[in-house]
């Protein structure tokens, strides 16, 4: 069990105060805190939110595997967001008694909360075209567009080792392998593969991302909900806890393989096998960090970036659309669509959560913009935990006598916080109580 | 009938007053509510009553009062004031409903509210030149106080030059009517009796520009208007509904009752200068509103380019353009009652009326996006955007003058382009754009709050598409007024025709 893992311990820094613009948050990190002040109010918020993404979480991970797996190439995937009782059965391989790593004591397929939310949602027993139709279900484009934020950035991002295999004769032999079976007999679609390789080569690297995404959340999923229960049951004296926990599940999960398998009819097609090594830190849970926290893309709000005027950054590397920087307003934004999640997140939180939202700002009415500001909170101490645990791997302890070492310690955290200091980040704001 | 009307706000303000016992602002508004709703009742009861076939005075009152200054207890309505009737009761329950519901000294706001009711209500039925003169100075005392202790930062500023300005208006007006009764001979101020016809041309001119002056400042019209921004802009929202929408009706309404009818012949004389002091206002008021930062000034400003456009429709004096100028005359009362509860909505939520700062408020989960929905509404009524009041009076305004004002006429239809430019402004910086992640949490608005601007905007609507209902109660009425106006001007003119003739020839006999 990762909560029965050691914590990291908190001490004060011996250095002299650091003169960054966020002096007093890299302090809190040198004494092993998180970006997000440790206040009840601020724990509260953070493991509701968690517990409200893990629900809907627990559909993305099985949709994303299912679409990567099974939907692969379909040229019409008009029923990909039907998922499958055999996806919904799918066990975690996080979660109950046969977990390979058990991190949440909960049952290893789908939540029930998910489960009576696909066939109630917010209106009522009907049809499961009908609740598409009426959007009335778990909004998968806002995993897709987390899916394609590291798509996008994949190229660039100077990590792991997962996307430039994706360019390897090897994955484009795999990924033919597969095309030909799966669209076997179909005399068109192998014609329009002879003749637009790349078209489908390229879908299949997207398919691949849909896996990665899908395994990385996987995990998640069980984490967050793994926090909930301990909060609920008073495990978590502060936000530095959570992170801490946040921390070791990194590294207890940090090897796991991420990989892409297709399966056409019974036979498994291995497009990137397991064998390639490719692990969970390295090649999801990072990119998925700059990827969708920091990066994202200036599309899918309602505001708009003129490219011309130089308002979208011509280097993708310096883009800074994601939840770290997010406007979190339903309309008037852009990134990840916020609303979809927000709208997802809203079906399942807890019910502190829910009477703490009525009692601040206009209640029930803007509930949704209250969400998603607990969400970035959340997100800054999901952050946190990755540079705790990038410090942890690649630096010294923070408890290290050697006051050389915490000075390379510092460095780095200022380095990481540099990445805040342009005026879009949200890190000030989520200093106080007062922005919701 | 008519005292009813008069005299029931009157009552409600003394019950609210001196009502033994310690009693809560909400309970307060509670009974204000109930004697401002009958009184409307009322007033839509006589609107049902009234035979609109019929020209003259109807539901007469009389009662003799002080006989040897010639004042009397006289009453009635025509199809001029019966109108302006229902906007000011109707303008009353909104202004109930345009402050939040804590106010300090609730006991004394309530009673003001209503005795501003009366005083207008008073006003417009009184058939007796001192009687209007009462009431038209009478009301000036709760407008005052109302400013002077609801206002904002610099109200009492606002206050005195509001008292002074209109305390001056009611002392010419005053002087006017005096003059017309002591230089006719007459001891009696009755409407009916009273004329100017034996009076000279320049007497009658001296006269006229006495009561120009005097109704001028409460209209007001340029350069007489320097009180309005400042009262305006400090007054409460209810305060400025009452004073926009009604009060400075009174000026437009004496202009047409006494100035108009009492004057034909000099009213021809001195038309062209109205028209253009009234175009002056139309431009000056729009360009004004565009220069504005502050929401409520910006309001405030177009409110005086608006009743320009009265001024140079009474000046044309034809019965089209005279019925426009009341159709004007209820459709602004509606459509500034509507901007100013929206403002003051506005106000009170962001906490400012700063057009720099004002951004995004129709944002529909952390904005105003009802108010807002609603102020454009009210913008596109203001600018004259076909469907709506606004334009049906303006419409027929120019279509009514130009013929006698061609120039005047056709710079204030230049002019109703300005006010779409001015409201353009004031929507897209308050509405449009991105709401300030740091400054938006607005408080919600309430349904209290909403009702009375979704009521206005109903009327509004309605008569736009229907605007038989406006301006039926009037029509007969302001072709009388037109066709009266323009055989006394020429019965009066062929008179002085024939004394200078008479003159010439005793002269020649001498």
């Amino acid at each position: 069990m990762l909560n029965e893992m050691t914590q990291t311990t908190i001490k004060s820094t011996k250095l002299p105060p650091s003169e960054h613009q966020y002096a007093e948050v890299i302090h809190r990190l040198e004494a092993g805190g998180s970006m997000l002040p440790d206040t009840p109010e601020n724990l509260m918020q953070i493991i509701g939110i968690y517990k409200a993404y893990a629900v809907p979480m627990d559909f993305y991970w099985r949709d994303l595997l299912y679409i990567a797996e099974r939907v692969f190439l379909e040229p019409l995937p008009f029923f990909k967001y039907f998922l499958p009782q055999s996806y919904l059965d799918l066990p975690n391989h996080y979660a109950g008694d046969d977990a390979d790593l058990k991190i949440w004591r909960g049952r290893a397929s789908a939540h029930p909360e998910l489960l009576e939310f696909m066939n109630k949602g917010e209106t009522r027993k009907m049809p499961k075209l009908l609740h598409h139709l009426w959007h009335d279900r778990i909004n998968m484009e806002f995993a897709e567009a987390c899916m394609r934020a590291m798509l996008w950035h994949g190229r660039d991002m100077g990590m792991g080792k997962f996307d430039a295999y994706l360019d390897t004769e090897e994955y484009r032999a795999n990924a033919d392998k597969a095309i030909k079976a799966y669209f076997k007999g179909n005399l068109v679609m192998l014609g329009l593969y002879k003749l637009f390789p790349d078209m489908f080569v390229e879908q299949v690297k997207q398919l691949s991302y849909y896996s990665n995404l899908g395994l990385f959340w996987e995990v998640m999923a069980p984490v967050f909900f793994e926090m909930s229960d301990i909060y609920d049951e008073g495990g978590f004296k502060g936000v530095p806890d959570a992170m801490d926990f946040l921390v070791n599940g990194i590294f207890a999960i940090a090897g796991r393989p991420i990989y892409h398998h297709v399966y056409i009819g019974d036979e498994c097609l291995e497009i990137i096998p397991k064998s390639k090594g490719f692990t969970w830190l390295y090649e999801a849970a990072l990119p998925y960090v700059e990827a969708v926290f920091y990066r994202t893309a200036p599309f899918r709000g309602t505001k708009s970036y003129n490219a011309q005027a130089q308002q979208v950054p011509s280097d993708q590397k310096d883009f800074h659309y994601g939840i770290l920087y997010a406007d979190v307003f339903p309309v008037g934004t852009a990134g990840i669509p916020p609303t979809l999640l927000m709208d997802d997140m809203y079906h399942f939180l807890p019910d502190y959560l829910q009477e703490y939202y009525q009692q601040h700002c206009r209640g029930e009415d803007d509930i949704l913009i209250q969400l998603g500001i607990t969400f970035q909170r959340s997100m800054y101490n999901v952050t946190s935990a990755v540079i705790q645990a990038l410090r942890q791997a690649l630096l010294y302890p923070l408890d290290d006598s050697n006051p050389e070492h915490l000075q390379k310690n510092r460095a780095f955290f200022e380095a990481q916080l540099d990445r805040f200091l342009r005026p879009e980040a949200r890190l000030p704001n989520i200093q106080s109580s007062d922005y919701r | 009938m008519l005292s009813f009307l008069l005299w029931l706000p009157v009552i409600g303000a003394s019950i609210i007053g001196f009502m033994p016992g310690k009693a809560e602002s909400g309970q307060l508004r509670q009974i204000t509510t109930v004697f401002a709703v009958i009184t409307f009742v009322w007033a839509i009861w006589l609107l049902t009553q009234f035979d609109i076939t019929h020209a003259g005075w109807q539901f007469k009152e009389y009662l003799p009062w002080i006989k040897p200054i010639g004042l009397s207890y006289s009453l009635a309505v025509d199809g001029l004031s019966l109108p302006l009737l229902v906007l000011n009761a109707l303008l009353t329950i909104i202004a109930i409903y345009s402050i939040g519901e804590n106010i300090e000294r609730p006991r004394l706001y309530y009673s003001l509210l209503l005795l501003i009711n009366a005083g207008i209500t008073g006003a417009l039925v009184a058939q007796n030149l001192l009687l209007f003169v009462i009431f038209y100075e009478i009301e000036l005392i709760p407008f005052y106080l109302m400013i002077a202790i609801w206002g904002g930062e610099k109200r009492n500023y606002a206050a005195i030059k509001f008292l002074l300005y209109t305390a001056v208006s009611g002392l010419l007006v005053l002087a006017a009517f005096l003059g017309i009764g002591f230089l006719n001979g007459v001891i009696s101020f009755d409407y009916d009796t009273i004329s100017t016809q034996g009076l000279s041309l320049t007497t009658q001119l001296v006269l006229l520009s006495v009561l120009l002056v005097g109704f001028g400042i409460k209209v007001p019209l340029v350069p007489l208007h320097t009180w309005l921004p400042d009262a305006y802009t400090e007054a409460s929202p209810a305060v400025t509904i009452l004073l926009g929408g009604i009060l400075a009706k009174l000026g437009t309404y004496g202009l047409i009752r006494f100035g108009l009818q009492l004057f034909p012949e000099a009213w021809s004389v001195v038309a062209p200068g109205l028209a253009i002091i009234g175009t002056i206002s139309v431009l000056y008021g729009a360009l004004s509103a565009i220069a504005q930062k502050d929401i409520k000034r910006m309001v405030a400003y177009s409110s005086i380019g608006h009743m320009g456009y009265i001024l140079v429709a009474v000046a044309a004096g034809t019965q089209l353009s005279i019925l426009g100028a009341v159709a004007q005359m209820i459709g602004h009362g509606l459509i500034l009652a509507l901007l100013f509860h929206l403002v003051g909505i506005i106000e009170r939520k962001v906490g400012t009326r700063d057009l720099d700062v004002l951004n995004g408020l129709m944002n529909p989960i952390r904005g105003l996006p009802l108010t807002s929905g609603l102020l454009i509404m009210a913008g596109m009524a203001s600018a004259g955007i076909p469907g709506l009041v606004g334009f049906v009076a303006e419409f027929i305004i120019f279509q009514g003058s130009f013929s006698t004002f061609p120039i005047p006429t056709l710079l204030c239809i230049i002019a109703s382009g300005l006010t779409a430019v001015y409201f353009i402004i004031l929507l897209n910086r308050t509405c449009f754009g991105k709401l300030d992640n740091n400054l938006a949490y607005y408080p919600t608005v309430s349904r209290a709050e909403s009702i009375p601007a979704f009521a206005l905007t109903i009327i509004i609507l309605f008569l736009g598409i229907q605007p038989n209902w406006l301006l039926r109660w009037t029509e007969p009425t302001t072709n009388q007024l037109a066709l009266n106006s323009e055989h006394l001007a020429l019965n009066n003119q062929m008179f002085n025709h024939q004394l200078s003739l008479l003159n010439v020839n005793i002269g020649s006999f001498y």
